[in-house]
């Protein structure tokens, strides 16, 4: 029985002063080091994670998903606040990446929900997180 | 890098009485090595000395080793992914349940003999042939293969 | 070209592939998938035609592709390099398959 998902922490794109954009990071794997490296670099901002409905929420699944994590993974996007986007974060959380062999991993994000945007990468430079996150929401905010 | 010190324990009966003379150290890992006929597990342990290695082997058919679980508690996930992953029975271990596959599998994923089924259902993309390759004639009863990979006859 | 230390992406130099396939045998991830036919060439003066390997297709996925160098450390003629672009992201899963034209314009 998982226990709902709560966002504690956002993620808020130093670089956007119009758009408004709330990014929830899933650090599975070793992307997660990249999301790291990118609030390091200050290209995000970490802040408590509030319910705004004006700013646009990106979940971001950074890592493998391995099929232990892949209910924890649904329980994320569909219980709780639901994101606007969701965005698979490197090679893993797009396709399974190099472990696409493996019995215990599930190829791709995109298996187990809707997936909206794709980083190709292994993993991708911080800076192209912040760039694919900004493009996909100017795409969910334009009407 | 620091140094490890190996030791071999040739007989698998003596397993877990040689490791009780290091239960004061820190375990770090067990694991297994598919050398074919044989399975080699080896465990990792940092001492205040350092680094050292155990190691033994078991036959690769029914493969069966006492569970170090009372001498090292720590190896208890590390025999469980184990017994998974290569077949291998750790006898006495106190909670034998699969850690990280959730579903059956027909044959221990990390065998060499075991065949990945995501590596057969996706056709090898380097099995495709321009057409001007000249192949040797393997010798009578040598399997067709490239390199050692298995590679389809006549691909275009 | 190849002095920025950046690896974003692989680019092809088609023009000097010769469909070797090794590129493809030695990537771990089975990612990269090369299509080549023969055609027999005619030389003046030469007893018989010669054999030339005609590229039909090379694509990666960088879905798979986990950047490794291993195809550009082992093709024979230097066909693959190292591109400093990283900006691929794509709505769509499919659009991760760069063919050879997009791999020799990164």
């Amino acid at each position: 029985m998982l226990a709902p998902f709560r966002a504690r922490s956002a993620l808020r794109l130093a670089a956007d002063p119009g758009l408004g954009i709330d990014v929830i990071a899933l650090g599975l794997a070793c992307c997660a080091v990249e999301v790291d490296a990118a609030v390091a670099a200050g290209l995000l901002r970490p802040e408590e994670a509030g319910d705004d409905p004006a700013r646009v929420r990106i979940l971001v699944v950074a890592g493998t998903v391995t099929t232990p994590l892949a209910p924890v993974l649904e329980a994320a996007v569909h219980q709780g606040p639901v994101p606007d986007a969701v965005l698979a974060f490197g090679a893993c959380a797009s396709t399974g990446g190099p472990y696409w062999d493996s019995p215990t991993v599930v190829n791709g994000a995109d298996l187990v929900v809707a997936v909206d945007e794709y980083v190709p990468g292994c993993p991708p430079r911080p800076e192209a997180l912040c760039r694919a996150v900004a493009e996909l929401a100017s795409r969910v905010a334009a009407p | 890098m620091s140094p490890i010190d190996v030791v071999d324990v040739p007989d698998p009966g003596q397993w877990t009485s040689t490791l009780a003379g290091s239960a004061d150290d820190a375990c770090e890992l067990l694991t297994a090595i598919d050398h074919g006929a044989e399975l080699e597990i080896l465990v990792v342990l940092r001492g205040r000395e350092g680094l050292r290695m155990l190691r033994t082997r078991v036959p690769a058919k029914d493969p069966c080793l006492d569970s170090a679980v009372a001498v090292l508690p720590a190896v208890a996930w590390h025999e469980r992914e184990v017994a998974e992953m290569f077949g291998v029975t750790f006898a006495g271990h106190p909670d034998p349940r699969p850690l990280l596959l959730r579903e059956h599998v027909e044959a221990p994923p990390l065998r060499r003999s075991t065949p990945l089924p995501e590596r057969i259902a996706r056709p090898w993309p380097g099995a495709r042939d321009a057409g001007a390759r000249r192949r040797p004639t393997p010798p009578p009863g040598v399997r067709n293969s490239w390199q050692g990979r298995d590679v389809d006859e006549g691909a275009p | 070209m190849t002095t920025s230390p950046r690896r974003g992406v692989l680019r092809l130099i088609p023009s000097a592939c010769t469909s070797c396939m090794i590129c493809a045998q030695e990537c771990p991830a089975w990612c990269i998938t090369i299509d080549a036919h023969t055609e027999q060439v005619s030389e003046p003066g030469a007893r018989r035609p010669r054999s030339v390997s005609v590229l039909d297709a090379f694509s990666i996925d960088f879905g798979l592709c986990m950047y490794c160098g291993i195809c550009v450390d082992v093709c024979p003629f230097d066909a693959l390099e190292w591109s400093p672009e990283d900006d691929h992201a794509a709505e769509r899963r499919d659009a991760l398959v760069h063919d050879v034209d997009r791999l020799a314009a990164h």
